[in-house]
């Protein structure tokens, strides 16, 4: 087993062989806590849980200020809320840190307006959607991570290309329809 | 509910594919680090998924050297040999100028880039994040030069947030202690332990 584990170098896998560098932490080491079930309330008049009402209150929630028993208090960030208020920052995206997905909607109106391009005759509708799809999202949340709004401008300038280059069409049509007539 | 404050990420490592063959089609993995987690970004380019591990859960780091490296290097070399073997043809054949000096050369490049690139990268491996529920891969670490930087970078943030290290003496007296204690007991959960569990769900 020597030599694998905080090594600065490779190792070989005791088991089969296989050259290995484990970093091993204190978490490794530390046992799981085990849930708390809440007390059950033996005096009348004292403070029950909002989602139990015959267990304790131990504490309000952040979120919402309702009172929680030990089961339903869902401690997360150094703040205590209920399983309700947790659903609802993850669904609503208020709690960034529940988020785990996020759709990137300047990607797919960048992506509307350049790939159809390619078979141009597609922009006559996909323009419209990717400047429909900018514009919309505009205020969106995009990715946690840092980004600009570039692809939305890129995807608006053209998409509005794509438009003008067709009305223009349409009117060259037009008129040289008309002048033959 | 009031929503949290913007939390800004630090770039760790460029997005990389998830599969060597599949670079158009599948999402890039990119890893982040954040005030108390690493962020695992998974993209699409029309979605992102987003893996936290807080610093205080990591138990492990695994780097496993892998040959993907050498296997390259032979997919590589075999075309560029041939292709820079056309090229001596063609130049000691027909004057510099001519168009099959110029493909044979642009050729040879397309394969002598990667070539380069493969092995300026050094030598490739998997990283695997363990915590208590799951173990992780980071496709986004996989070289072993890039991997240890990074390590580097993050060892002390890690150490600091669980309060302390554990010396590499300690950690191998630990493991000899439990692989001896669970020699010939077979682990928890296996058929042996069950027969009511199918075969199929032992792990």
């Amino acid at each position: 087993m020597d030599g694998v584990f905080n090594q600065p170098e490779f190792g070989p896998c005791p088991a089969c062989g296989v050259l290995l560098q484990v970093e091993v932490f204190p978490a490794l080491f530390r046992k799981i806590s085990t849930g708390r079930s809440g007390e059950a309330i033996m005096v009348e008049g004292e403070s029950s849980c909002f989602y139990h009402p015959q267990k304790k209150a131990v504490l309000p929630c952040d979120g919402c200020g309702r009172f929680l028993c030990a089961l339903c208090d869902c401690l997360f960030d150094g703040r205590h809320f209920c399983p309700a208020c947790l659903e609802t920052g993850k669904s609503k995206g208020k709690i960034q840190n529940l988020e785990n997905q996020r759709t990137l909607y300047d990607g797919i109106a960048l992506a509307l307006a350049i790939f159809p391009m390619i078979i141009f005759y597609f922009t006559i509708i996909t323009a419209p959607m990717a400047l429909f799809v900018a514009i919309r999202y505009w205020k969106a949340p995009q990715s946690i991570l840092r980004r600009t709004k570039i692809r939305f401008i890129a995807a608006i300038v053209v998409s509005l290309l794509q438009i003008a280059g067709w009305i223009t069409l349409f009117i060259f049509l037009a008129t040289r329809h008309g002048t033959h007539v | 509910m009031e929503p949290m404050s913007e939390i800004h990420y630090r770039r760790l490592t460029r997005s990389r594919a998830r599969g060597t063959f599949a670079v158009a089609f599948q999402s890039r993995a990119s890893l982040w680090l954040g005030p108390d987690h690493l962020l695992c970004v998974d993209s699409s380019g029309y979605a992102e998924t987003y893996k936290r591990f807080y610093l205080r859960d990591i138990q492990a780091v695994t780097i496993q050297e892998t040959k993907r490296r050498t296997l390259w290097n032979v997919i590589l070399v075999v075309p560029l040999v041939g292709c820079l073997a056309g090229l001596l043809t063609s130049l000691s054949s027909a004057p510099n100028d001519s168009p099959a000096v110029i493909v044979w050369l642009i050729v040879s490049v397309i394969f002598l880039v990667p070539f380069l690139f493969n092995n300026i990268f050094g030598t490739a491996c998997v990283c695997q994040l363990r915590t208590a529920v799951q173990i992780e891969e980071l496709p986004s670490l996989c070289r072993v030069r890039k991997t240890r930087r990074i390590l580097d970078k993050v060892r002390p943030l890690i150490v600091a947030a669980q309060g302390g290290e554990i010396p590499a003496e300690a950690v191998s007296a630990w493991m000899r202690d439990w692989a001896a204690s669970s020699a010939g007991v077979p682990p928890a959960g296996t058929v042996a332990d069950n027969p009511n569990i199918p075969p199929g769900l032992a792990p």
